[in-house]
């Protein structure tokens, strides 16, 4: 899980943080492709001390044309991640599983080594999305949209048809009054845009786009964070991926509990990455 | 090599919705040309199986209805215009036809679907039992069609003209020629394709309303698509070459009394006319429904025991013996008997232990059926009726009861179909099978009211005609109004398009909702079939007719206007004869009694002389000429002084 802080945040639009009226939702031109993965995994044995987990990562995009989506590359891995003399204890592998050798600097520690497994899965699930995102990158120049962030890589960072919406508010970029200001977002609005402050060397901007209306609910309903590189951070540009992305709430994505976040293209890829691996497992 | 033919869906199981012996379920594409009634083949781990599906399925991953208006703000407009549209499922439920092997009797496999293929549809309804082999018995009856494929569906013969199952109802709502076609269709399949090995076969129409069946004998204007249907089926494109009509006369005994009387049709329409024994005997069928008892029926026994057709000597009531030919000598019978016991005075109230009110009642009844029945009965004795022992295989014979009294109606009923019964029994029609074809059953074998003879006679007919190759194909309106156990005993069922409300009726409890939609809305042409072969109901389309429809044949072929007497006898005389001319029977006819000239004329269409105006002529007989009636003095008064005299 992501560890919550505070990152502060550089405003490239208005002096103080503001914020800005979207106008009305405008369709986005096809195609759209939308890209996401997901994983998942089971402690299967212990040697000794150290576990040894199986788990599966997919990724896919799934491309919108005529309103109609349908998957047009995914990829799959499944893994056995433990310490490497746990992996040797496992004996002959069946063929098609690839292992992730869990750092051995510490003794073995069983929640330790499942904290790590975590990670690592969380790293093979993000390098095939990364990989995925590329191959659809050289099959098509058409607008891609990641569920997460752009920063992970150079190479999307500078893709002006690539736009990132992230869910998760566990790093936020302002403190203070401008945080409340940011929270306190209304229906409809976006705020500045900002360069955020990220732990990769990939620059982005951002900005917070409010989908639904949080009022009587949680400040984080409906709130998202948008991602373009640097070059599509206009005012202008800004205004009319939101204007696009409010578009994008309906259909709603039901019955996932993170529907106000969640936009359908990608509620989409993951749930035929879910329900294809069921056959996989 | 051709490719096989990807499949189109994948059965699907679930612990709700899980696949049965006899049930299962299966998912296709969104643009899958399956729709209900189609035949699918699931094949998976050795084992076919056939269904037919019976339901279907849509939805969206949408949870509840509010989500929808929620996502597009409550704006039906904008719910339309949603960038992304969810994806939908087409989810089938297909109720299982055969498996292969058929044990040990397993649920549906998990396997993928295909769309049934010709020889997957012969699989599938068992046709294969009946229709390969030395001795094939199928008889085409419309073809299945489904996602471009179209394959010829065979009823057996043996279940549908026995000795297994037999016979055949149809239930349709009116004026979508959807029953009358269906059953010359399928005769005419019948005709073509009933295998020599299983004897020779006749049918006997009821034609109880307007034109319906008047234009057998004649060949409609077909499209190509119905001679492409017919060529598929494997059948000829014909009308029946063997056609034979019967009607009652009208009132004025020289008209008859149905809508096929244009000229150009006469030749095989001919009068039915009964005399008193044809009645007599089957005096039953018109008196069950009063106050008839078992005193008059032994009346009526006498009668026709000892008297009718029979010389009867009763030196009380006269010297001579009485010869009861028809109905008028009849009446002369019954007044000999009333004078008789009026003569008798008091006392005179039994004749032969029968009572006079049961002699008069008798009486009563039966002179009201010469009355209403005028045109069918005659009171001259002289009876024309069909040819009993020599139907020829494969010839129609057409009744027309459509302008009957209702009380006629069942008379015709009751007399043709019990003379069928004897016929066959002693196999002596010339026939081995006989499908008799009665449309509006619900009126002659009501669910409710009173039972009559010709109910009674219908229930048998279905239950014991099989065994003697005596068919009944029915057809009604509303399958619930008509007597259960008639309709139950048809093997072979067939539902044309279907009103809402008779289908909300027990009957049709085991049609699926979807099943019934589809029945409900059936084009013109499309029947649902049941078959004792088919596990589950099938849907075919057949081609139209080859035969003239109503409406045409009645634009093609307008009757005749009723003709005066002496027209009407000439054109009755010129179906016999062309030499015959208007004029010439005028001259003959005119001064005659009416009753002498339907004599002579009943006398040469039984005969059918060479000459039949000179064979009239001589049946009238001598022309009587006038007398004239001279004047006679009368006797004068006798004067009132006269009496005086005698002291009065």
């Amino acid at each position: 899980m992501e560890e919550a802080c505070i990152r502060q945040a550089r405003l490239v639009e208005d002096a103080e943080l503001a914020w800005h009226p979207v106008a009305r939702p405008e369709a986005w031109p096809d195609p759209l492709a939308f890209l996401d993965g997901v994983q998942r995994s089971e402690l299967v044995a212990y040697a000794g001390a150290a576990p040894l987990v199986v788990a599966q990562v997919a990724a896919a995009v799934r491309e919108r044309r005529d309103r109609r989506l349908a998957t047009v590359l995914e990829a799959r891995r499944t893994l056995l991640l433990g310490r490497p003399e746990a992996i040797a204890a496992a004996g002959d592998l069946p063929s098609g599983l690839d292992t992730v050798a869990l750092p051995t600097d510490e003794p073995p520690h069983p929640v330790r080594d499942l904290v790590n497994a975590a990670r690592a899965l969380d790293r093979a699930r993000g390098a095939l999305e990364l990989t995925l995102g590329d191959r659809y990158r050289s099959r098509s120049d058409g607008w891609l949209l990641i569920d997460g962030a752009l920063s992970d890589s150079p190479v999307w960072a500078a893709d002006r048809r690539m736009i990132a919406v992230s869910k998760s508010h566990a790093t936020l970029p302002f403190d203070g009054s401008d945080l409340e200001r940011f929270l306190r977002l209304p229906m409809s609005h976006r705020t500045s845009i900002y360069a955020p402050q990220t732990r990769s060397l990939a620059p982005v901007r951002q900005w917070a786009l409010r989908l639904w209306p949080w009022e009587g609910k949680d400040v984080f309903h409906g709130l998202v964070r948008v991602e373009v590189a640097p070059e599509n951070a206009t005012p202008e540009l800004a205004d009319m991926f939101s204007r696009r992305l409010l578009a994008e709430r309906a259909p709603i994505s039901t019955p996932d509990h993170r529907w106000d976040r969640l936009v359908y293209g990608i509620h989409s890829v993951e749930r035929y990455l879910r329900a294809a691996a069921g056959s996989l497992a | 090599m051709a490719h096989p033919p990807p499949p189109l869906g994948r059965v699907v199981a679930t612990e709700l919705k899980p696949s049965t012996p006899h049930q299962f379920h299966f998912w296709t594409a969104r643009d899958t040309p399956i729709g209900i009634g189609a035949i699918v083949r699931v094949e998976e781990g050795g084992r076919v199986v056939y269904g037919v599906v019976t339901d279907g399925f849509a939805y969206s991953d949408l949870v509840t209805p509010m989500h929808a208006v929620i996502g597009a703000d409550g704006d039906p407009v904008a719910a339309g215009a949603e960038p992304s549209v969810r994806p939908e499922i087409r989810l089938f439920t297909a109720a299982v036809l055969r498996q292969i092997p058929e044990e040990p009797l397993q649920p549906v496999p998990l396997g993928p679907v295909w769309l049934a293929s010709d020889a997957d549809v012969v699989l599938a309804l068992r046709m294969d039992a009946y229709t390969g082999g030395e001795r094939p018995t199928g008889v085409p009856v419309g073809l299945y069609a489904a996602g471009g494929l179209e394959s010829p569906v065979y009823l057996d013969c043996d279940f549908l003209l026995g000795p297994e199952a037999a016979h055949l109802n149809i239930t349709g709502v009116s004026g979508l020629a959807t029953k009358t076609s269906a059953v010359e269709f399928l005769l005419g399949s019948i005709f073509q394709t009933f295998p020599r090995h299983k004897g020779t076969v006749a049918a006997l129409c009821f034609n109880v309303k307007g034109p319906d069946l008047c234009f057998l004998d004649r060949a409609a204007v077909l499209t190509d698509e119905d001679r492409r249907q017919y060529a598929r089926l494997g059948l000829r494109p014909e009308p029946f070459g063997d056609v034979r009509y019967y009607a009652p006369f009208k009132a004025d005994g020289v008209n008859l009394n149905t809508l096929r009387t244009n000229d150009a049709l006469a030749a095989n329409t001919q009068a039915l006319v009964w005399g008193l024994r044809e009645v007599l005997d089957y005096a039953e069928v018109v008196l069950n429904r009063d106050d008839v008892d078992a005193k008059a029926d032994a009346f009526i026994d006498f009668l026709a025991d000892r008297v009718v057709g029979r010389d009867y000597q009763d030196d009380m009531l006269r010297g001579r013996p009485f010869q009861v030919q028809s109905f008028a000598d009849l009446e002369e019978f019954f007044r000999a008997i009333f004078d008789f016991m009026e003569a008798l005075g008091k006392g005179g109230e039994v004749w032969k232990t029968h009572h006079l009110a049961t002699i008069r009642k008798v009486r009563n009844r039966l002179s009201n059926i010469s009355t209403r029945s005028k045109g069918l009965v005659t009171d001259d004795g002289v009876a024309q009726d069909l040819p009993w022992g020599a139907f020829a295989d494969r010839s129609v014979h057409v009744v027309d009861v459509a302008g009957l009294d209702p009380l006629a109606q069942d008379l015709v009923f009751a007399r043709v179909v019990s003379k069928l019964r004897e016929h066959l029994e002693r196999r002596d029609l010339g026939v081995d099978h006989v499908v008799v074809f009665v449309d509006e059953l619900n009126k002659y074998a009501p669910a409710d009211g009173a039972e009559t003879y010709v109910r009674k006679m219908l229930l048998d007919l279905s239950e014991r005609g099989r065994y003697l190759g005596l068919v009944l194909f029915s057809a009604q309106q509303f399958r619930s109004q008509v007597q259960r156990r008639v309709v139950g005993n048809a093997g072979t069922g067939v539902f044309g398009r279907m009103d809402m409300d008779e289908l909300a009726t027990p009957s049709y409890a085991t049609l699926s909702p979807a099943t019934k939609i589809k029945l409900a809305t059936l084009p013109k042409g499309e029947l649902m079939l049941r078959h004792p072969h088919f596990t589950q109901p099938i849907f075919v389309r057949f081609p139209r007719p080859a035969v003239l429809g109503s409406r045409e044949g009645m634009d093609r072929f307008p009757p005749a206007p009723d003709l005066p007497f002496a027209d009407a006898v000439a054109r009755q005389l010129r179906a016999l004869d062309r030499r015959a001319g208007t004029d010439a029977v005028r001259a003959l006819v005119e001064g005659r009694r009416e009753d002498d000239v339907r004599r002579a004329l009943a006398a040469t269409r039984r005969e059918r002389p060479d000459d039949a105006l000179a064979f009239f002529r001589a049946c009238l007989g001598r022309r009587v000429g006038a007398e004239v009636v001279t004047s006679r003095r009368p006797i004068p008064a006798m004067r009132r002084g006269d009496d005086q005299d005698y002291g009065f």
